[in-house]
């Protein structure tokens, strides 16, 4: 089902169960893509802020798996899998994410490069099977975060739900 | 009496873009309300009545600070909408930035010459 959700499906038909994250980053797109393709780039940014990850395995290619641990600030261990769906460098990264191979409740996420004059908008798109789905996921990974609230970051939120609103 | 469920969470307070800018603005430091109106480009009496609806949510505290009051981020009463956002958004929000900040390290490591070990 995830399979078909590669963002071929009008916005109005997933708006319920989808989740859209976009940045601009100054760097060229090439520059931008680079850190998705090695661990030796992820581990230095994958996570939120103050967590880090142990890689089991890793293969970059249509097909390939990241198996991992993300550790959380607090101590607790995160099981994590990743298989690649869709690879187009520098524009495009399509990936199956779930907690192993076998998880029923993995879902797909774009991830898309595009030039923004001399920098590159990263668009991250994630449209769950269903509703539900959608919402196991937002708590799952408000879980993993609990606690660590900085005053920052949820400030930095108030811009980002400006920004989401603008776009409608 | 109608205005009061326009007011009265957090989710109708930040609804409105004008309230968002005071909060942006309000990130970086507490600010009187004339600075605010001035950045802001509203009159003052304007602003004064976003910063009361933000202050009724618990999004933003005053203080007196000599003859000045002084208007602060309260971040506790986003707790709600944070919730509601829910941690997946945030997770990739926060590697976005961790991810924008490595880039640039890689950027400037670049421009200060080719001495990238390809190890893994």
């Amino acid at each position: 089902m995830a399979t078909i959700s590669s963002g071929g499906e009008p916005a109005h038909a997933t708006a319920d169960r989808e989740i859209v994250i976009a940045r601009v980053i100054d760097a060229p797109r090439e520059l931008v893509f680079e850190p998705f393709t090695r661990v030796r780039h992820l581990s230095r940014w994958w996570g939120p802020e103050g967590f880090t990850t142990t890689t089991r395995s890793f293969e970059f290619r249509v097909g390939g798996e990241w198996d991992f641990v993300m550790h959380g600030p607090d101590g607790t261990d995160y099981q994590e899998w990743i298989t690649w769906r869709e690879i187009v460098p520098p524009e495009r990264i399509a990936l199956l994410h779930g907690e192993s191979r076998d998880d029923p409740n993995a879902f797909e996420s774009v991830l898309t490069f595009a030039p923004d004059g001399a920098a590159t908008r990263i668009v991250m798109r994630t449209v769950f099977p269903t509703e539900q789905l959608r919402d196991e996921a937002v708590e799952k990974y408000h879980a993993i975060e609990g606690g660590q609230q900085t005053l920052s970051s949820l400030a930095a939120y108030v811009t980002e739900i400006g920004r989401k609103g603008a776009e409608g | 009496m109608a205005r009061a469920a326009t007011t009265s969470d957090a989710f109708n307070a930040i609804a409105e873009p004008q309230r968002r800018e005071i909060l942006a603005l309000l990130r970086s430091g507490e600010r009187p309300v004339t600075e605010l109106a001035r950045n802001l480009g509203m009159t003052q009496p304007q602003a004064s009545k976003h910063l009361r609806v933000l202050r009724e949510v618990g999004l933003v505290r005053v203080r007196g600070a000599g003859k000045q009051r002084l208007y602060g981020l309260d971040a506790r009463g986003l707790r709600p909408v944070h919730e509601w956002v829910g941690g997946f958004e945030r997770f990739w929000s926060e590697s976005f930035d961790r991810l924008d900040e490595y880039v640039q390290e890689l950027k400037q490591a670049r421009q200060e010459g080719p001495h990238d070990g390809d190890d893994q």
